[in-house]
């Protein structure tokens, strides 16, 4: 039998999930109703109807103060001022580009939110509005912060800061946004010689670190730069690490992602593809996580 | 023939009030937002929906609300005789138009404007009752998308057997066999109807009848629906601590 | 089409990845990725398999109808494919959205499955004979496409079952057929020497086998050629806009001949087992 060559019958496929962690809580689903009087503040996936609050996505009550919402445990991105993104440009238009950041509206960010060359406080001229291909072009990959939200509910984005700005050469993943836990930082030069961004809303950015940080504050990319093997085999590990995490839904953040990088060290990178093998990594990492958590 | 044997037996051997047998999973796919496989008896349908997302068609795009988009097709080997096309003919415009209303009546729209909704249904396998599959196939994909909606949309069918007997959840044989045929849609939890059709004539005095056994099978199939979306959601919930554990 | 956009980096990063023979997802040139795969899952059709290969996911069903033969060929029976791209793959499938490509595989196949011997489906020659619909469901998009479908059809065609069928001459002329009086009765199609299609996709100056749609994002061009159990190559065309270099393409047949046989011998090594539990195996579908 060829080793390259895998194909799996559907009796044989891995049925057990990972073990839960934490206790069981009260679920909504849409139309149930969560308080019989309405003298609640409604939040996100609630609605008032004849004097009594229903929930209307399926998922977990969430109370701050006066102020209820159901959270669903996945949905597209919903943006929140302050959050770190990941997007890729779609348009470039007059002053601004359109940017995809999984949002339910493209995002949009303006020439005048962007560092640009010789100076924070320069005014943008019309110089600059022609040279906005020269800095992003679609397909090009951003990392950025959200700046405000329009009333259509579109994201206006900034990176006038040295860790925003255009990627590099490395490897994006999608995954859902509600895997990704906010955090102090969402950067990280992991020790394992590789440095992932987590952008909330579900994109996720592996590249090789560089050496000088301030690299990703502009727009330079370097396309002769050649990655070498030692590097590309930590990236392809960590991208099936975190995809393995993501198809198991548990969340992503350094720790856990590191957990899954130490865990995986006795597969071959190709291996950790097989269903089989990414279960038993997210089983491990879910365990380690729940002994340093009861420490 | 009798549709009802003298045992009070339907040709599949289902007493006349007993809905077929259901089962469903959530999020089968990982490219859509949600996506959703449910069987009802024969019939097996997917379903998936992409969005809220931006209006792709720009002259489409409302100011204050979401543009809800369905297709529905059916798959060249889901019916016993080969089917030619997939979709385009005029009984799946038809069926898209019928679902596009259903899921209309739950979604809640307003909250996305400038935005589409995207709900695509796959027949995989047809067996009577498609449409109502689609439907409730249709309202578990939005439930796994997280789209906001009033309550489910629930979709049922109901005949009447051996003159006065009404049969709930009939099938292809059925149909073709009893002739007249009910169906509808419904938003079960404050009992609005979305969708009503009748296929043939009912005598007036038998129609109330027929619509109560449809509308509390659609009650029943919310039951289902409702708990296997919830132990969807706590076997997935649990996993990842309930998202609640922001760092 | 259904196709990712890259940035120029992204692109880099794979080529040069290819270059050193570590691709983004840490397999070599020449390795697929894991297949998972299931036949007899469509009550109504004759056969039927499901293919999932990383995201593509394909769905066959096979159907078998009496025909005429073709006045050519008048002892051979039919085999007919079809091909739908459903929009829960991608929105851009919608409507007609996915016609070229779904038109693009389906003669593929039919070329590649010329070679098929086809003699069994005749029932009575110039009278009569099987055809078989086999309706190609394309559910998920995740790259590689033609490896992946020809794989399911003939997985598909493996299971088929094609009921037994006497025909008897009356007055001579015309023929009454009758089907077996056991209706359970049936026979299979040898698919032995059906061929199955590797897709070479040209990164920079490598071939790559099973492409993700990434790869398939930065590649210029790719060859599909269609590959029996013995290696012997039955059809090569190239399919993507660029062009390829007269050497390029004889390297290209050789290494799909070695990856073609492997192919061939792996899947009827899955089918036998999966044929071996027996007919009363539990079916998944789309439930697990």
């Amino acid at each position: 039998m060829a080793e390259n060559i895998c194909i799996s019958l559907a009796v044989q496929r891995v049925s057990s999930s990972v073990p839960p962690r934490g206790q069981l809580c009260k679920l909504f689903s849409p139309g149930e109703i969560i308080f019989p009087q309405s003298d609640f503040m409604r939040g996100h996936g609630t609605y008032p109807e004849d004097d009594v609050l229903k929930a209307s996505v399926a998922g977990v009550m969430e109370q701050i103060g006066r102020l209820i919402s159901i959270k669903p445990l996945k949905s597209r991105y919903n943006g929140e001022v302050g959050d770190v993104v990941v997007g890729r440009i779609l348009e470039v238009t007059q002053k601004r580009w359109k940017v995809d950041t999984n949002s339910r509206l493209d995002s949009i960010l303006l020439l005048s939110s962007v560092n640009l060359p010789g100076g924070e406080l320069r005014r943008r001229s019309a110089e600059d509005e022609q040279m906005m291909r020269k800095y992003l072009i679609e397909g090009d990959l951003i990392s950025a912060e959200v700046q405000s939200i329009y009333a259509d509910g579109s994201l206006s984005l900034h990176t006038r800061s040295f860790t925003y700005g255009k990627l590099s050469q490395g490897i994006l993943i999608k995954v859902c946004p509600a895997l990704i836990k906010r955090s102090k930082t969402h950067f990280h030069n992991l020790p394992c010689g590789a440095s992932i961004i987590l952008g909330k809303n579900g994109f996720v950015w592996i590249s090789p670190t560089t050496a000088d940080s301030n690299s990703s504050g502009g727009f330079a990319q370097n396309l002769d730069q050649k990655v070498g093997k030692a590097d590309r085999e930590v990236i392809a590990r960590l991208r099936n690490c975190v995809l393995a995490l993501a198809t198991n839904k548990i969340p992503l953040y350094s720790t856990s992602i590191l957990h899954a990088f130490e865990e995986s060290e006795k597969y071959l990178v190709s291996e950790l593809l097989n269903p089989e093998s990414m279960l038993d990594i997210a089983i491990l990492t879910q365990h380690k996580i729940q002994m340093t958590e009861d420490l | 023939m009798d549709l009802v044997s003298d045992q009070g037996l339907r040709i599949d051997g289902r007493r006349p009030k007993e809905l077929r047998k259901i089962r469903c999973k959530l999020g089968v796919f990982a490219q859509p937002e949600g996506s959703a496989y449910l069987e009802q008896g024969n019939t097996k349908v997917l379903a998936a929906v992409y969005g809220p997302h931006q209006v792709r068609n720009r002259s489409k795009a409302l100011h204050d609300a979401a543009v809800v988009n369905c297709q529905y097709s059916m798959a060249t080997f889901s019916t016993f005789e080969r089917k030619r096309r997939p979709r385009g003919d005029i009984k799946s415009t038809e069926m898209t138009l019928h679902l596009k209303q259903a899921m209309q009546a739950s979604i809640k729209t307003e909250l996305y404007p400038y935005s589409q909704i995207d709900i695509y249904l796959e027949v995989l396998q047809a067996d009577g009752g498609n449409y109502c599959a689609c439907v409730n196939a249709a309202t578990l994909a939005l439930v796994d998308a997280g789209i906001p909606l009033k309550e489910y949309v629930i979709g049922c069918t109901a005949s009447l057997g051996n003159g006065d007997v009404p049969l709930i959840d009939v099938s292809h044989l059925e149909e073709t066999m009893g002739g007249s045929n009910l169906t509808v849609a419904v938003l079960p939890l404050s009992g609005q109807i979305a969708v009503l059709e009748m296929s043939q004539k009912f005598h007036v005095d038998h129609l109330s009848l027929v619509l109560n056994e449809a509308l509390d099978g659609c009650r029943r199939i919310y039951e289902i629906l409702n708990d296997t979306v919830k132990n969807h959601l706590s076997e997935i919930g649990a996993i990842s601590g309930w998202g609640k554990s922001d760092l | 089409m259904y196709s990712v956009v890259l940035s120029d980096a992204e692109k880099t990063f794979i080529w040069d990845g290819v270059e050193v023979n570590l691709r983004n997802d840490g397999r070599k040139r020449n390795d697929y990725r894991p297949m998972e795969l299931e036949t007899d899952v469509v009550t109504h059709a004759s056969g039927s398999a499901r293919l999932r290969l990383a995201n593509t996911d394909i769905l066959v069903g096979v159907k078998a109808e009496i025909d005429v033969p073709s006045s050519e060929t008048p002892t051979i029976g039919k085999i007919e494919f079809f091909i739908d791209c459903s929009a829960n793959a991608t929105p851009t499938f919608e409507g007609r959205g996915g016609e070229d490509l779904a038109s693009e595989i389906s003669s593929a196949l039919q070329k590649a499955y010329d070679i098929l011997p086809l003699n069994d489906l005749c029932i009575v020659p110039n009278l009569s004979c099987w055809k078989l619909y086999v309706d190609i469901l394309i559910l998920e998009c995740g790259g590689n496409l033609y490896d992946a479908v020809s794989l399911a059809v003939k997985s598909a065609l493996f299971n088929t079952q094609i009921p037994k069928v006497k025909a008897k001459y009356i007055d001579g002329v015309n023929v009454d057929l009758q089907l077996s009086d056991d209706l359970f009765e049936c026979w299979k199609l040898d698919v032995s020497k059906a061929p199955c299609l590797v897709t070479l996709c040209k990164i920079g100056e490598f071939f790559v086998v099973d492409p993700t749609v990434e790869e398939e994002a930065c590649s210029n061009g790719s060859i599909v050629v269609s590959v029996t159990h013995k290696g012997s190559i039955t059809s090569i065309f190239k399919i993507g806009e660029g062009s390829f270099h007269r050497n390029a393409i004889c390297e290209a047949i050789k290494f799909a001949g070695v990856i073609g046989c492997e192919l061939n011998e792996t899947l009827k090594l899955s089918l036998e087992k999966e044929e071996s539990l027996g007919s009363q195996r539990e079916r998944y579908g789309f439930l697990k």
